[in-house]
């Protein structure tokens, strides 16, 4: 597991513990036997968006829930703001929460939904009137508090819940797939307005997703759990280019994960050999413990493989078979297989590929392995 | 059939045989009704069930006192029996869909819904053992020097109004929890994040997202009870008296089947009326909660 702590510019480095808007220490949630949660420690800065990530049953949501308080840990504690809230419940926490299907309240109109928060706070009518206005206005909004929620379209009622949420100055915002229910371009949009309203607001933000491009493009920080473990928590440049284990490596972007190959140095480079015929070679990289004859796994991005130019020999060329081109309009998805590497997959600019390599012919492809991630075989 | 041959052949709805059916028990329904309305423009021959020509007498006969008071008491009675039932069936219904151990719900299933399965009559014979003059709310009562005298019970409106709270319950509470169950948890989950207390959670959402049952439980008890019968019969003992007992003491003890008539019309009028009082207060509640 790599914790990474310097990649981040956004929020500044935290030295003092109140720089951490919420920590969870060694939080677990057990469900009867199954283990929702394990063992997570983690701490969300002020200010910061950190996205919670994995497939679907990893124990993001649990984690949520367990933060808005709606679900008691078995073990562990959460500090919010440096107050230990564990056993707190969810309407005494100041969290706010966007959930996945909005949850609004069918029997208030827009107004009443946003001002709920402010109404339970004793707020004073003419304030609450005054800050529902500015958080309508935040949102887009403006003019539609007397419509009913069930007379919003998808887009309009995901932000009447993030004003709701948001109008009550939460020490955290918690955001449960709030995109999932909406259509892809609006999807888009919704993920530019997410990002301006956090720089306009500042409020620490959690954010729950399972699509991985929605993760690269709004957070600070991603934490990538996998059946209720944290795998690694960095930046998305970082976990993009350097990801900690082969679950993460394959779960973020496409990837091509090569057969185990055996490792050998030579001079100022490391040889890799995959199959009989096939050897590939990576100048030594001081992060990187690898002996010779220990088995390592070598993970490829589909851009970092390029279809050789010329028909001279060279460095970590690979005579490849053309099987699929997926065209993708600013690029090509070409799948090749190679004898003892089986299929793999290469993102080639434009579509000039499509009419040069028909299936079926032979390609030379070049495994760039500067940007590999090579994992030492437990 | 022009139709045939100009184009696709027409799909028959697959309906048509339900309608059917609905259609018979209409006619059945409305053949009893006709003569009920046919009794009730009869002459009433004294000591004979045979009736005779046509008068508007029996409708003069419903405006003496006695037949208001019975009137003012059956609606009164269904009114209370309504609320309380609204008001017990609640917390039944409640716990029912919201309890998680699977046996505490098995046994308010249970609780709720065998009522159902013992007839009204043996229900209201056990009522009669409880609330005697040595029934066991009296006997308990006073072997705990709590009281001197037994407390009459039985034979009062008190008496007739319990019992038909615990005869409406079970429909009641299947009625609500279905309306508690459609409430969307997450709605309640939203409510305590933005700071509302468990009472306020109820207060500010689950309760006004079941208005609907609230309604529709409401305004079923209230109709049902304005034709019970049984209940008040035994229990009321004819000191308690609601119009579906006047309309038997009317026709099967004075033989009087006009006048029964007439009541039967009064009270099927008064039943239809008052729903349609409640119309538009029922409308605007039901507006406020409307789900998505």
């Amino acid at each position: 597991m790599r914790t990474d702590n310097e990649a981040a510019p956004h929020p500044p480095p935290a030295a003092d513990p109140a720089a951490n808007a919420v920590e969870l220490v060694g939080v677990s949630k057990n469900f009867g036997a199954v283990t929702a949660v394990h063992a997570v420690t983690l701490a969300i800065r002020r200010g910061e968006v950190l996205t919670l990530l994995g497939p679907s049953g990893c124990g993001k949501t649990t984690l949520l829930n367990i933060v808005a308080g709606f679900e008691e840990p078995t073990r562990g504690r959460i500090l919010i703001d440096g107050r230990d809230v564990t056993l707190t419940p969810p309407h005494l926490r100041d969290t706010g929460m966007v959930f996945q299907n909005y949850a609004l309240f069918p029997h208030m109109n827009v107004f009443e939904n946003v001002a709920f928060g402010l109404g339970m706070r004793r707020m004073p009518k003419a304030r609450i009137a005054t800050e529902v206005g500015r958080a309508l206005e935040m949102v887009k909004l403006e003019g539609l508090g007397e419509r009913r929620v069930r007379q919003l379209s998808g887009g309009q009622q995901q932000r009447v819940a993030l004003a709701r949420a948001i109008v009550i100055q939460p020490k955290v915002l918690l955001l449960d797939e709030p995109l999932s229910a909406l259509d892809k371009n609006l999807r888009g949009q919704m993920q530019i307005e997410l990002k301006e309203l956090h720089d306009r607001t500042g409020l620490t933000t959690v954010f729950v997703t399972h699509d991985q491009g929605e993760a690269l493009s709004l957070s600070d920080r991603i934490v990538v759990l996998n059946r209720g473990e944290i795998q690694q928590i960095a930046a998305p440049i970082e976990l993009y280019r350097h990801p900690a284990n082969g679950f993460v490596a394959s779960f973020i972007g496409d990837i091509n994960h090569l057969p185990p190959a055996e490792c050998q140095r030579c001079g100022s480079d490391i040889l890799f050999r995959l199959a009989p015929t096939i050897e590939l070679a990576m100048p030594a990289r001081a992060d990187l413990a690898l002996r010779d004859g220990r088995k390592a796994h070598i993970f490829v991005r589909p851009e970092h493989l390029r279809i050789a130019d010329g028909a001279g020999e060279g460095r970590n060329r690979v005579l490849c078979q053309v099987v699929t081109h997926v065209y993708q309009g600013t690029h090509t998805l070409t799948r090749v297989e190679a004898v003892g590497l089986g299929l793999l997959q290469l993102r080639i600019p434009g579509g000039e590929i499509i009419e040069r390599a028909p299936p079926g012919s032979r390609i030379v492809v070049t495994i760039d392995l500067d940007e590999a991630t090579v994992l030492a075989e437990a | 059939m022009s139709a045939a041959g100009t184009g696709a052949p027409r799909r028959r709805p697959f309906f048509l045989p339900f309608l059917l059916v609905s259609l018979i028990a209409a006619g059945l329904f409305l053949a009893a009704l006709g003569d009920v309305l046919h009794y009730s423009v009869r002459l009433f021959i004294p000591g004979s069930i045979e009736v005779g020509g046509f008068t508007l007498a029996n409708f003069a006969r419903l405006l003496r006192p006695i037949y208001r008071t019975v009137l003012l008491a059956t609606l009164i009675i269904s009114f209370l029996t309504a609320i309380f039932t609204l008001l017990l069936g609640y917390p039944v219904a409640y716990a029912l869909v919201r309890v998680r151990r699977g046996w505490v719900r098995s046994l308010l299933i249970v609780l709720a819904i065998t009522p159902l399965f013992t007839g009204e009559i043996v229900r209201t014979y056990a009522w009669i053992l409880v609330l005697g003059t040595n029934g066991f709310i009296n006997s308990i009562l006073k072997a705990l020097g709590i009281i001197g005298a037994p407390l009459s019970m039985l034979y009062t409106s008190f008496g007739v109004i319990l019992a038909l709270v615990q005869f409406s319950m079970p429909v009641m509470i299947m009625l609500l929890a279905t309306a508690i169950s459609h409430v969307d948890r997450s709605c309640e989950r939203a409510a305590a994040n933005l700071g509302a207390s468990p009472l306020m959670v109820f207060w500010r959402v689950t309760l006004p997202l079941t208005t609907p049952g609230i309604v529709s439980g409401a305004v079923v008890i209230f109709a049902w009870t304005m034709s019970a019968f049984s209940t008040p019969q035994l229990i009321g003992g004819g000191k308690v008296l609601m119009l579906s007992n006047l309309v038997y003491l009317e026709g099967l003890t004075n033989l009087d089947f006009p006048l029964a008539a007439a009541l039967s019309l009064l009270a099927l009028v008064v039943a239809i009326g008052s729903l349609g009082l409640m119309r538009p207060a029922i409308a605007r509640l039901e507006r406020k909660a409307t789900l998505y």
